[in-house]
């Protein structure tokens, strides 16, 4: 009855509301349509099957669009349904990871790898009109290298030289990207450039339309303007309701078929309900008034204990992109001349203080607290489900831990290096002093209102005391806290997290010398380590190499060398990645951390379908 | 409220919340005709759990509340029971709280439990140093009846989900009140994932034997999802539920009642 109403209420919205107005689509399929051989063999899909067209597919979301300009966007609450409106030259298999031609059919690289010629799909966008090279030139060279134009892509574009790919038009179906330098992640970042419609956009860019003031690009596609929007992916935003839901149809010329000729996405809509907050998502999922959602493991608990009863799946899955970490401020008031301040730096500087702090990590008690048991030590800087991942045997190959340098939670070891290091309880008050007689203390903060890293930290805390060391706990407002992480010389010891991706560069401006989140060291600049010279080379050979297996070899030997030399960041666990999808939603196996091309709560829209039709 | 009555409201309240939306396996007949046989009370339920989506389709609400407070049966009342519960989710939050506050029978003031919870996980307050799961939590133990305390008490664990660990839990569900069988709810949940995990023997034994109501709640939930997983047959369960009538547990019995309902309803 409920879901009877709803889509009766979504029809009445589509006919009351929206002016948009869709094309008839494909009269046949398109000879350069993409095919997906869903369970196939050999094909990276064998473990999906073909699906039936229709139904609407129902997810929600806390949080309103703000617009639906994919270039200006900076928040996923805009890109959920941007990214599902557009495409971009290559994209990553959903389920190998692998980069493989999208709006490409093909693609041609150069013996060094600075040329690449990308030979188009004829293929046409929602509206009918045909995509061309134009819009490939116009996406790269009007937009996204446009300084006029506000976009977070640009800085993904630049190259270690401080170049961009030069993207021209060899013919209305070729573009050739031209490249200062080989750099191997150039796929990576040629994905986050999404093709946009010039005959749609290129009258609100001042660059080409003078008449148009500076800057009126970033304003393009607010709302109201649904009817104006034209893509290439598989749906198009219909009509959006703030606080209640955003209707996404099917786009008539989405170019995506299975074996069977059937056109993709199975579904003919998709509609994301916008509910006040996370636990009102938990319960239109148990009420299947949404059909997917990537609960928290908090809410794992309460969804295991209906499961089987209710017809759903409660999916726990590999680790999740991301990082959470302790770090030790190694240029702690560096310059400024101050006694107690140098002592304490001179301990954060010293191997020996981090190997005991990453002794002194109770990863299983965290574990089990903070995460209800799902979560994994981690060691490594680049994430488990990163093909890149050091406890990987190659590769790409499975996870074995066979390389990884772990720091088993031993206090006995923490304290034998503190002690090895001089820092002694002179006055035996149950602190370590410094030489000097001065209590070793710091303070470690994180910010407020993130449970898990207040938690995270309370357990540090009571381990770092057991060592006879003074701990101050803070939990101070966020943006309060990442000023005084780039900040250089102000912080003490920060717990933090940072996101992460399948490429390791991006990662570069952390692991870096010079990089812009090297916070632990900043002055590594001018004065890098040896570690960290070894790791700037290391970053360089993976960047420049073309060969995935070499790249492979670079970043585990950066891998091992941060865990064992560096210690910059003392990573904690890797949270699992947790999905509860109905059986009635086909093709859900897809579902995965980063499931491509949505890049969004696991699934890959165009592949689901519902099995009830 | 005594503790028999207590434990009717949370199986009821179990019912609302696991078959309001799956569909029917058997048909509407015979599962009609299973409901209305109280000879095993436990079989007859469990067609009426299964009966409540087609019940919240083909029957008016008043019907609904009549055949929930008057039907000739535990299955039939149950089945309206279910289906009101659906009927239920297009009330306002101020209705909802008026049916669990008010004298209306405790079959359709159950019903209105999960429907409630949106309602009680919006509320907000101008007051300073408002806290959500505090209002909750004192609501779980002041509420006006039953019904109201042990939604309240549901949302309370849905808001402070983030703080709870499977030793939380089990310690809350050893407690009592409305408070322990929502706590207990949840420490079913870990039983199936967190480790070590339960084995079935293990399960039996908590539904039968914890030592509080939380407790066997807890294995209850946890025991009937193993079983819904298991290779048993609709007459292997039904000859289970035969053979142990007024013996084991009510949560002993319950678990296999559930797994019952969801076999009639694949």
């Amino acid at each position: 009855m409920k879901r009877l109403l709803l889509v009766m209420a979504g029809l009445l919205l589509v006919f009351s509301v929206s002016a948009t107005v869709f094309a008839q689509g494909y009269e046949t399929m398109p000879a350069d349509a993409k095919i997906v051989e869903l369970g196939v063999e050999g094909s990276g899909y064998e473990v999906l099957e073909p699906g039936v067209r229709g139904g609407i597919m129902y997810t929600s979301t806390f949080t309103n669009p703000k617009k639906w300009n994919s270039v200006t966007a900076h928040e996923t609450s805009t890109t959920v349904y941007t990214n599902q409106m557009f495409r971009s030259l290559v994209q990553r298999h959903p389920l190998t990871l692998v980069h493989e031609p999208e709006l490409a059919k093909s693609i041609d690289v150069s013996e060094d790898g600075k040329t690449l010629i990308f030979h188009l799909r004829e293929i046409k966008w929602s509206d009918g009109v045909d995509f061309t090279a134009d819009d490939v030139v116009f996406s790269f060279n009007d937009l996204y290298y446009n300084e006029d134009v506000e976009t977070d892509t640009r800085d993904s574009l630049e190259l270690p030289d401080g170049t961009f790919p030069v993207v021209e038009k060899v013919d209305d179906h070729t573009v050739k990207v031209t490249l200062s330098m080989a750099f191997r992640p150039v796929l990576a970042a040629l994905e986050n450039g999404l093709i946009m419609p010039k005959h749609k956009l290129a009258q609100h860019v001042h660059k080409l339309n003078p008449d148009v003031p500076a800057g009126t690009f970033n304003e393009v596609w607010g709302f109201g303007e649904e009817e104006d929007l034209v893509g290439l992916g598989p749906y198009i935003v219909e009509s959006y309701t703030p606080d209640q839901q955003v209707v996404m149809t099917r786009n008539p010329y989405y170019y995506v078929y299975d074996q069977n000729g059937a056109q993709l996405p199975y579904c003919d809509k998709y509609v994301l309900l916008v509910v006040a907050s996370q636990d009102v998502e938990l319960l239109k999922f148990r009420n299947e008034e949404t059909y997917a959602w990537a609960c928290r493991p908090s809410d794992v608990p309460i969804l295991k204990r209906e499961e089987a009863t209710k017809g759903f799946e409660v999916k726990i899955l590999g680790g999740v992109f991301g990082t959470l970490w302790i770090t030790f401020n190694e240029d702690y008031g560096l310059g400024e001349d101050d006694p107690a301040k140098d002592q304490l730096r001179g301990l954060f500087r010293d191997i020996r203080f981090r190997k005991a702090m990453a002794h002194a990590m109770d990863k299983q008690t965290i574990i089990n607290n903070l995460y209800n048991g799902l979560a994994k030590p981690q060691w490594s800087f680049v994430s488990t489900s990163s093909p890149f991942y050091g406890g990987r045997e190659s590769y790409g190959g499975p996870v074995t831990e066979a390389n990884a340098v772990t720091y088993e939670y031993d206090l006995a070891k923490a304290n034998a290096l503190l002690d090895e290091i001089g820092i002694l309880d002179a006055d035996g008050d149950g602190y370590r002093d410094f030489p000097d007689g001065t209590t070793v203390e710091f303070e470690l903060n994180t910010n407020a209102g993130n449970t898990l890293r207040e938690g995270f930290c309370l357990i540090m805390a009571e381990d770092f005391e057991r060592l006879g060391l003074k701990v101050n706990v803070n939990f101070v407002d966020f943006n309060t806290l990442v000023t005084r992480l780039l900040g250089a010389t102000l912080y003490q010891a920060v717990v933090l997290g940072l996101t992460g991706g399948v490429e390791p560069n991006d990662g570069a401006n952390v692991q870096g010398s010079c990089g812009g989140l090297h916070f632990w060291h900043y002055s590594g600049c001018d004065e890098p380590y040896e570690d960290e010279k070894r790791m700037d080379e290391l970053f360089d050979l993976a960047a420049s190499t073309m060969d995935n297996d070499k790249a492979f070899e670079y970043y585990l030997e950066a891998q091992k060398l941060f865990a064992e030399q560096s210690l910059g960041m003392v990573f904690s666990v890797n949270q699992a990645f947790t999905f509860s999808v109905y059986n009635i939603v086909g093709n859900a196996e897809v579902i995965s951390t980063y499931a491509t091309p949505t890049n969004y709560r696991g699934l890959t829209w165009d592949l689901v379908y519902l099995k009830n039709q | 409220m005594n503790f028999s009555r207590l434990r009717a409201l949370v199986i009821f309240a179990t019912i609302v919340a696991l078959f309001s939306l799956i569909a029917v396996g058997y048909s509407v007949a015979e599962l009609e005709a299973i409901a209305g046989n109280e000879w095993i009370p436990e079989i007859s339920a469990a067609a009426g759990m299964a009966l409540g989506s087609s019940y919240a389709e083909t029957m008016t609400e008043a019907a609904l509340e009549e055949l929930a407070v008057n039907g000739p049966t535990i299955g039939q009342r149950t089945a309206a029971g279910a289906a009101l519960a659906i009927l239920y989710r297009n009330k306002t939050g101020e209705e909802l709280l008026e049916i669990l506050k008010g004298t209306a029978d405790p079959m359709i003031r159950a019903a209105a439990i999960e429907p409630a919870l949106e309602h009680l996980l919006s509320i907000t307050s101008e007051e300073e140093g408002f806290s959500l799961a505090d209002y909750l939590k004192d609501l779980a133990t002041t509420g006006e009846t039953s019904e109201l305390r042990l939604a309240a008490a549901k949302a309370y664990y849905i808001v402070t989900a983030n703080d709870a660990t499977a030793e939380s839990a089990a310690a809350d569900a050893a407690g009592e009140g409305e408070l322990a069988l929502a706590a207990g709810e949840i420490l079913g949940g870990f039983y199936l994932f967190f480790p070590p995990v339960k084995t079935q023997a293990e399960l039996e034994e908590i539904a039968v034997n914890g030592e509080t109501e939380g407790l066997r709640v807890a294995g209850r939930d946890a025991l009937a999802s193993v079983l819904i997983n298991s290779d048993l047959t609709v007459q292997e369960l039904q000859t289970t539920l035969t053979s142990i009538v007024g013996t084991q547990s009510a949560e002993f019995r319950d678990a296999y009642k559930i797994a019952l309902a969801t076999r009639f309803s694949a």
